[in-house]
């Protein structure tokens, strides 16, 4: 009996495109969408080093100073620049083929910039000029009137090497992308719900033609449910992973060293869904339009109250309704994304994971007691 | 005794849908619950069912008391709903495949039981067709399919053949008589009198959630002073030819409208040749004249003043 109906149940939402559309093209469409549109951002913040030409002469060579900053700022792993020494109208034939943004050259103990047209990467030579040359005017200052104040000096030397790692930092952190593609997981999962709500909705005599079917069948109540949930919970499973693996080798989306926890999380977030979804229908004795109009308004509420749609909101309700936070299971979701990715300690991710699956417990229990031999007062 | 039911009161809210119902269906039956619309067969088929709670009442079938547990009692009954159920994913065949397993497990049987069901609704063109393509009628036929592919003791149809033309109609009608004869028990409600009367060995008529005749088409025939409508299609008839007429022994009623003559007379031999004698006396000329017995309709509109269908 059970590979009976759950055979054809998954036949069914199988052959069921719209539910197919929404718990699984949609999300990766959305997916695609994020990726084309904060590829963009990441372009911009990852930061790629500026092609500039030094013209190599005797001049340069006897600045020292410079020499020493130019190829400080030439090395190492995510260097500003990227330079070739070269003679004097070898860097102008560079500039002029745009195979550097800039070229430097010293003319009377000074360095100076050749550009071609402004841009970005022209006005990064520039400053990083401005800023040598403020500093070495420092230090020659300071040199001259004694050196009074050791630390001064080495502040101002050392502001242009922040200057470097403040850029480069930018690329090391794509928190940003990672968070909405963890919401999108998170809002695929509660997508769950619709194939939970429907589940019930199909045992439910007063709801459907097709329930009364059910229902003066002799199968056991409960295990039509169970098998045709299995069908369900099968389906979304498989989606989710679908989800997963797009995320990871077609966008190519990094989820960090914890991909085996990333995965538990999406599990552990289709069965809430689903369970949530039952649960809902469940509880509200309601049409069946009713019923997705409080799964969308609770999901809908549960993901802004987590910050899906709004960053900021995540902190303001963890900071003045800390307890809300822990009753939302979508944020206990999102925030067990998060927590993989920025804590280094488990805590705190097990105790998000530990409530979900207090939160499927609780889901799926409500729903037995309430479905267990239901009469209906009309149907 | 395959189903009793002994005072069953429902009520939705203000509104009291079955009235104190009572009544037994015997081994064989095909058992007819004949009333207008909203005069509660279907409220009263799902509660024999356990679908509905009542307020007050008892089922049994079979000899057990029904009751939303009772999977034993359920597994010999087949249900053909009012409103169409089926998977719209699943194909003709899958879904009385899939109704059918959920009694019987059997691959093999399940496989006869299938066939047979779908040339018994003559759906054998359209196994592989989705529900959505089907018409009215034959989205009908599959349902009644659906409900009666795993051979039950008991049936019970909802009203199977509204919007079905009336070839299929008669073919199911047929089929129904013909799972009568094979030996199972059938309810069957209907708004049609036509219907009801030609297949139904017992008829019970509601009306407001109360059982108001329970009889063979005969009996319930007999209960009634009707006996015999005798029309006259005439050009002329003055108001005194028409209250003589209404002196006439036997004659309970006449009605001269639309240029016909309706005389209504009581039970008893010899009506048309008294009424006959009356023109020819009279010297009434007339078109046609012809002779009906009553229907259900006229049992209907005599116990409760007004017509079956409005
Ligand atoms: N869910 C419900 N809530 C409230 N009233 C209902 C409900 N279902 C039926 N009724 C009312 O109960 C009465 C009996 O309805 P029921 O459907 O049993 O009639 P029926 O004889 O099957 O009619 P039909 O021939 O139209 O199918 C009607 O007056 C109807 O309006
Ligand atoms: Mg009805």
């Amino acid at each position: 009996m059970f590979t009976h109906i759950f055979c054809n149940r998954l036949k069914c939402l199988l052959r069921d495109k719209e539910n197919i559309f929404w718990t699984m093209v949609f999300p990766v469409l959305l997916a695609i969408f994020f990726y084309l549109a904060l590829s963009n951002i990441q372009q911009g913040e990852v930061f790629q080093s500026i092609k500039i030409a030094v013209v190599d002469n005797a001049e340069y060579q006897k600045a020292e100073h410079l020499k020493t900053a130019l190829n400080e700022a030439a090395t190492g792993k995510s260097k500003l620049f990227d330079l070739t020494h070269a003679a004097r109208e070898e860097a102008e034939q560079l500039l002029e083929q745009d195979k550097v943004a800039a070229y430097l050259f010293v003319e009377g103990g000074r360095p100076k910039l050749a550009v071609k047209k402004s841009g970005i990467r022209q006005s990064i030579v520039k400053s990083f000029l401005d800023s040598y040359q403020q500093t070495a005017a420092s230090v020659n200052s300071i040199l001259k009137n004694k050196p009074r104040d050791p630390q001064q000096l080495l502040n101002s030397i050392g502001d242009r090497r922040q200057y470097v790692v403040e850029v480069s930092g930018t690329a090391a952190e794509p928190d940003s992308v990672l968070i909405y593609f963890y919401s999108l997981i998170a809002m695929a999962c509660f997508y769950g719900g619709f194939l939970g709500m429907r589940e019930i909705t199909d045992i439910e005599a007063n709801i459907s033609p097709l329930a009364a079917r059910i229902n003066v069948s002799p199968v056991h109540k409960l295990k039509a449910f169970l098998s045709s949930m299995s069908a369900s919970v099968l389906i979304h499973l498989a989606e989710m992973f679908i989800l997963l693996l797009f995320l990871r080798y077609v966008l190519r989306v990094d989820f960090g060293s914890k991909s085996v926890y990333v995965v538990i999380t999406t599990i552990t977030g289709s069965l809430t869904g689903l369970s949530f979804g039952a649960f809902i229908s469940a509880l509200v004795k309601k049409s069946e339009g009713i019923k997705i109009a409080i799964l969308v308004g609770g999901t809908m509420t549960g993901s802004f109250l987590s910050g899906m749609m709004y960053l900021e909101m995540k902190y303001i309700v963890s900071q003045h309704v800390p307890l809300l936070a822990y009753i939302n299971p979508v944020n206990l979701l999102t925030d067990a994304f998060y927590s993989l990715y920025y804590y280094d300690t488990m805590s705190r991710y097990l105790l998000n994971i530990g409530i979900l699956g207090f939160f499927i417990v609780f889901f799926c229990a409500c729903t037995y007691f309430i479905i267990r031999r239901r009469k209906y007062a009309s149907l | 005794m395959i189903v009793r039911v002994k005072n069953l009161v429902k009520r939705y809210g203000e509104l009291l849908a079955l009235d104190h119902l009572s009544f037994t269906v015997n081994d064989g039956e095909v058992f007819g619950l004949l009333g207008p619309n909203g005069s509660g067969k279907t409220t009263a088929i799902n509660c024999i069912l356990s679908l509905l709670e009542y307020d007050k009442g008892e089922v049994e079938i079979f000899g057990r008391p029904m009751r939303p547990d009772a999977y034993d009692i359920k597994r010999e009954i087949g249900i053909v709903m009012q409103n169409v159920a089926v998977y719209n994913e699943l194909t003709v065949y899958e879904n009385i495949d899939y109704f059918c397993g959920l009694y019987v497990e059997d691959k093999k049987l399940r496989k006869r039981l299938v066939e047979e069901a779908i040339n018994f609704v003559g759906l054998k063109d359209f196994k592989g067709y989705y529900p959505k393509k089907l018409s009215g009628g034959l989205l009908r036929r599959l349902n009644i399919a659906c409900g009666i592919a795993h051979k039950p003791k008991l049936i019970i149809l909802d009203e199977p053949t509204v919007a079905v033309d009336p070839q299929s109609r008669y073919k199911i009608l047929e089929g129904i008589l013909e799972l009568n004869r094979l030996g199972a028990t059938v309810i069957y409600t209907s708004h049609y009198m036509e219907e009801v009367e030609q297949i139904c060995s017992r008829i019970m008529i509601i009306d407001k959630g109360r059982a108001i005749a329970t009889g063979t088409k005969d009996e319930l025939k007999a209960m009634i002073t009707l006996g015999e409508k005798i029309t006259v299609e005439s050009q002329h008839i003055t108001p005194g030819q028409l209250n003589r007429l209404r002196a006439l022994p036997h004659v309970m009623e006449a009605e001269y409208k639309n240029k016909q003559l309706v005389i209504k007379s009581g039970k008893g031999a010899n009506n048309l040749e008294a009424v006959l004698d009356f023109i020819k006396k009279e010297k009434i000329q007339y078109g046609k004249i012809y002779s009906e017995l009553p229907t259900l309709n006229d049992v209907f509109l005599e116990i409760t003043g007004k017509q079956l269908r409005d």
